[in-house]
C-alpha cells in the first residue's frame, strides 16, 4: 500500500536501524572486545605475590604523568620454553586427528539420517542429540568406568577371547582420542545433517540418468555439495578440541599435553596469571587465523567466477 | 491458436511393418494403494515427437521415470530398440532425461554440466571438448559457458538442462514439462525452437505436459492420460477432430455435447434424437446399435450461422445470444438453446466489431453439418 507519509522520515524507523546494527556490536563489544582486552592486559603485567597476583599496568608516578611498564616476559617464556610449544602442537594433533574421526564416522551417520524414512529422521535426531540431557562432566566420567583396566570394555574384550590381558587405555591418549570424538560428534553430525537434507534428491537422479553409478554420484554430486557442512562441524568440533581441559584432564595420562591443561596449571597452580593469560592469546590468534582463511576459502569458492 | 508443423512425411504408425522404437507394455506402478500409471501400452517410432498429455497428477512423470530407469513399474515390461530394459538401472539405459526442475548441479559451470555425462562414459578429452562445443553451439548458449546455474535465467537454465541430456547423443531424449518453467511469451518461442532442434538431430523425442496447446504444436502424436491410464492415441488433428470419448472432446479445446439416443442408421451417418427435439445427423462410421445413448461432439468453430432455417431441417438449431467475449480475431458467442444447453459458437471477426450483427439478447439460428462433429459411444 502506497502511503502518503512514505517519503517522511520516521523516527521510529530509524531508531529500530540504530538498534538493529548496534546491538550486535555492543554485544561484541561487551562479550568478546572486552574480555579479550582484559586478557592482553594481565598477559603484558608483571606477575607478582599479591592478590590479584599481577602488578597494575599502569599507575601515576606523579602529578600528570602516567607510567605504563608491559612486561613481554611471558611471551618470551611461551617461546623460550619447549614445553608449550610441544603442548600446542600436541593440542593441533589431538584436534586435528579427533576433526577427522568426527567426520569419518559422522558422515555417514548424518547421511543415513538424512536420507531415511521422514518419520524416522526426527527420532534418529534425538538419539543424536539426547546425550546433552545429561551432564556433560557425569559422561566423561562414565567413560573412566568403561575404559578402565577393570571396565566394561576390558571385561568385554577378555570374554570374546580378542585379548587375553586387559589393554591399557585409560590415562593414555587414545582415552583422549576416544572421549573427545565422544563428545564432539553431535557437533559435527548436526551441521552436516542440516546441510544434506536440503540437497536436492532429483540431483542425484541427474547424475544417474548421466551416467553415474551410485558411488560416483555421491563422489562427483553430494560431497561437493556438501562442503559447506563438512567445513561447519569441522570448525565446531576442531575449535574447542583444541582447548579441551576436562577430557584430557579425566582421561588423560601424565603424557598428555595440552593447552587447556597448562592454562589450567598456570593459573590455578603456579598462580601465573600472566604467563596464562599469553598463552590463552597466542591460543586465540592460532585458532582465528585458520577460521578466517577458511571462510575466505567457502566464500572464494561460492563466488569464484571468471 | 495451435499452429500445426507439418510432419506428412513422418508417419510410422501407419505403416504395419514398421517396429517400434520404445514399447511400453502393460505397465503399471503402483505407489501403496494409488495406481500411478495403470496399465499402459504404448508403441513410439523412431524419430517421432511424442508427447504424454494429461492434467496434474495423471502419471505422465511417473511413467516417464519408468522410462529413464528412476522408477521400476510394478509390472510390465519396457523395450527401447527391440531389447528389454525393464530391469537396467538408469545409468545403463540409452536414454537421457530433461527434468521439470532442469536439476543442473550448482557447483559446476555450464561447461561442466554439459560435459558430466560425457566424463561417465570416460570419452577422451580431444572429442568431449568437440562434444560439448557442438552442444554450446546447438543450443546458442557458448557465452555461458563458465557461468553457473545460479547466474542465469530460467530461458538460459532451460537451455543448459537440454544440452546436457543431448551431449551424450541419447537414442531416446525424455522432457518432463520442458517448458513448464517459463514464462508464456518464452513459451511460445521456445515450443518452435525445440520441434526445429529435434527434426534437425532426429533423436526420438517423448514429453511430458499439462498444456494442451503446447502437445498439438509440438508432436508427431499425443497420449492424452487420466487417472494412470491412456485414454487416446492419435496426431494432433486425429485428437482434436476425432475425439474418442467425451474426456479427451472436453479436455482439448472446448466443445459442444448433444446427449441423445441413435434412432437410425443411413450408410456411414447416423440420425440422432436428442431432447431438443430436433434429430441431428452424423457422420459414424463407427457400428452402434440402434437405440443406444450417444453424445454428439461439435466444435465452437464448426458452428454455423444459418441462412436459411427451416423448422423440420437436420443439425439446426436456435437460441438467444447470451454471451459474447470479444478476442478480437474471432468472438465466442454463448447461445441459449433450451433452459439447460447453451451452445458455443466461433465465428470469425471478419466485419469490425463495431459493425457486427450479432448483439446480446438476439435471436440467433445456427447449423453444422455431418462431417463437422463425432458421435461418441460414451
Ligand atoms: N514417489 C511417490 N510416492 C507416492 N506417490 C507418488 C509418487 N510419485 C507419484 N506419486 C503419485 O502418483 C500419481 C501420479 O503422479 P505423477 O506421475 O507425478 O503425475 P503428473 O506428472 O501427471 O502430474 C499422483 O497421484 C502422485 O501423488
Ligand atoms: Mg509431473
Amino acid at each position: 500500500m502506497a502511503s502518503p507519509f512514505q517519503n517522511r522520515p520516521r523516527p521510529t524507523r530509524r531508531a529500530s536501524r540504530l538498534l538493529n546494527i548496534g546491538v550486535p556490536y555492543l554485544w561484541l563489544g561487551l562479550f568478546l572486545l572486552l574480555p579479550v582486552a582484559i586478557v592482553l592486559q594481565i598477559s603484558l603485567a608483571e606477575p607478582t605475590a599479591a592478590q590479584p597476583p599481577y602488578a597494575a599496568l599502569w599507575q601515576w608516578v606523579e602529578e600528570g604523568v602516567l607510567q605504563i611498564r608491559l612486561d613481554f616476559q611471558s611471551y618470551r617464556l611461551l617461546w623460550s620454553d619447549s614445553l608449550y610449544l610441544a603442548s600446542f602442537l600436541n593440542s593441533l594433533q589431538v584436534a586435528l586427528v579427533c576433526t577427522l574421526l568426527c567426520l569419518l564416522l559422522g558422515y555417514p551417520m548424518a547421511y543415513a539420517i538424512a536420507t531415511a524414512p521422514e518419520r524416522w529422521r526426527l527420532p534418529l535426531l534425538m538419539l543424536i542429540v539426547l546425550p546433552f540431557w545429561t551432564s556433560f562432566l557425569i559422561r566423561v566420567y562414565a567413560w573412566i568406568g568403561i575404559l578402565k583396566t577393570n571396565g566394561f570394555l576390558n571385561n568385554f574384550l577378555l570374554w570374546l577371547g580378542v585379548i587375553d590381558e586387559p589393554l591399557a587405555i585409560l590415562y593414555t591418549q587414545t582415552a583422549v582420542y576416544i572421549g573427545i570424538v565422544y563428545s564432539y560428534l553431535p557437533f559435527m553430525i548436526l551441521p552436516l545433517y542440516a546441510n544434506l537434507t536440503r540437497l536436492d534428491p532429483t540431483l542425484l537422479e541427474a547424475a544417474a540418468d548421466l551416467g553415474c553409478r551410485p558411488l560416483r554420484a555421491f563422489l562427483r554430486v553430494t560431497l561437493p555439495l556438501s562442503r559447506a557442512g563438512i567445513v561447519a562441524g569441522s570448525m565446531l568440533v576442531f575449535i574447542p578440541a583444541v582447548g579441551e581441559f576436562v577430557i584430557p584432564d579425566l582421561l588423560g595420562g601424565p603424557q598428555t599435553l595440552m593447552v587447556g591443561r597448562m592454562l589450567w596449571t598456570e593459573f590455578f597452580s603456579n598462580m601465573d596469571w600472566p604467563l596464562a593469560a599469553a598463552l590463552a592469546l597466542v591460543l586465540l590468534g592460532l585458532l582465528v587465523v585458520p577460521f578466517v582463511l577458511m571462510q575466505r576459502w567457502q566464500q572464494g569458492a561460492l563466488e569464484d567466477r571468471p | 491458436m495451435a499452429i500445426a508443423i507439418d510432419r506428412r512425411s513422418l508417419e510410422p504408425w501407419q505403416d504395419p511393418k514398421a517396429q517400434p522404437y520404445v514399447r511400453i507394455e502393460r505397465v503399471t506402478k503402483k505407489f501403496g494403494d494409488v495406481y500411478a500409471v495403470d496399465d499402459v501400452s504404448l508403441s513410439i517410432f523412431q524419430g517421432e515427437f511424442f508427447s504424454l498429455l494429461g492434467s496434474s497428477g495423471c502419471g505422465k512423470t511417473t511413467l516417464l521415470r519408468i522410462l529413464a530407469g528412476l522408477e521400476y513399474p510394478s509390472s510390465g515390461r519396457i523395450f527401447i530398440d527391440g531389447a528389454d530394459v525393464t530391469d537396467l538401472p538408469p545409468y545403463n539405459r540409452p536414454v537421457n532425461m530433461m527434468f521439470q526442475s532442469y536439476a543442473l548441479f550448482p557447483h559446476m559451470t555450464v561447461e561442466q554440466n554439459v560435459e558430466f555425462g560425457l566424463k561417465q562414459e570416460r570419452m577422451p578429452r580431444r572429442e568431449r571438448a568437440e562434444r560439448v562445443a557442438e552442444m554450446l553451439d546447438l543450443l546458442k548458449i557458448g557465452e555461458l559457458r563458465r557461468r553457473r546455474p545460479d547466474q542465469l535465467s530460467g530461458g538460459q537454465r532451460q537451455r543448459v538442462a537440454l544440452a546436457r541430456s543431448l551431449a551424450k547423443h541419447p537414442k531416446l531424449l525424455l522432457l518432463d514439462e520442458p517448458l513448464g518453467a517459463l514464462d508464456k511469451r518464452l513459451r511460445e518461442n521456445t515450443q518452435f525452437e525445440l520441434v526445429n532442434l529435434q527434426e534437425r538431430i532426429g533423436t526420438t523425442f517423448i514429453t511430458v505436459t499439462h498444456d494442451q496447446e503446447e502437445a498439438m504444436t509440438m508432436s508427431t502424436r499425443l497420449a492424452v492420460m487420466d487417472a494412470g491410464q491412456i485414454v487416446q492415441v492419435d496426431t494432433p488433428t486425429g485428437i482434436y477432430e476425432y475425439p474418442n470419448c467425451r474426456f479427451v472432446a472436453r479436455f482439448i479445446g472446448s466443445v459442444n455435447l448433444f446427449e441423445g439416443k441413435v434412432v437410425e442408421r443411413d450408410g456411414d451417418e447416423v440420425l440422432v434424437e436428442t431432447p431438443l427435439g430436433r434429430p441431428m445427423r452424423m457422420r459414424c462410421p463407427q457400428p452402434l446399435a440402434l437405440g443406444s445413448p450417444v453424445t454428439v461432439a461439435v466444435r465452437p468453430e464448426k458452428v454455423r450461422l444459418c441462412a436459411a432455417f427451416r423448422e423440420e431441417a437436420v443439425n439446426q438449431i436456435r437460441g438467444l445470444v447470451e454471451d459474447i467475449a470479444y478476442l478480437g480475431d474471432v468472438s465466442i458467442y454463448h447461445v441459449r438453446v433450451s433452459p439447460g444447453q447453451i451452445v458455443e459458437m466461433t465465428l470469425a471477426n471478419i466485419q469490425p466489431r463495431t459493425e457486427q450483427a450479432l448483439t446480446w439478447g438476439q435471436e440467433v439460428a445456427m447449423e453444422w453439418s455431418p462431417t463437422s462433429g463425432v458421435v461418441l459411444a460414451d
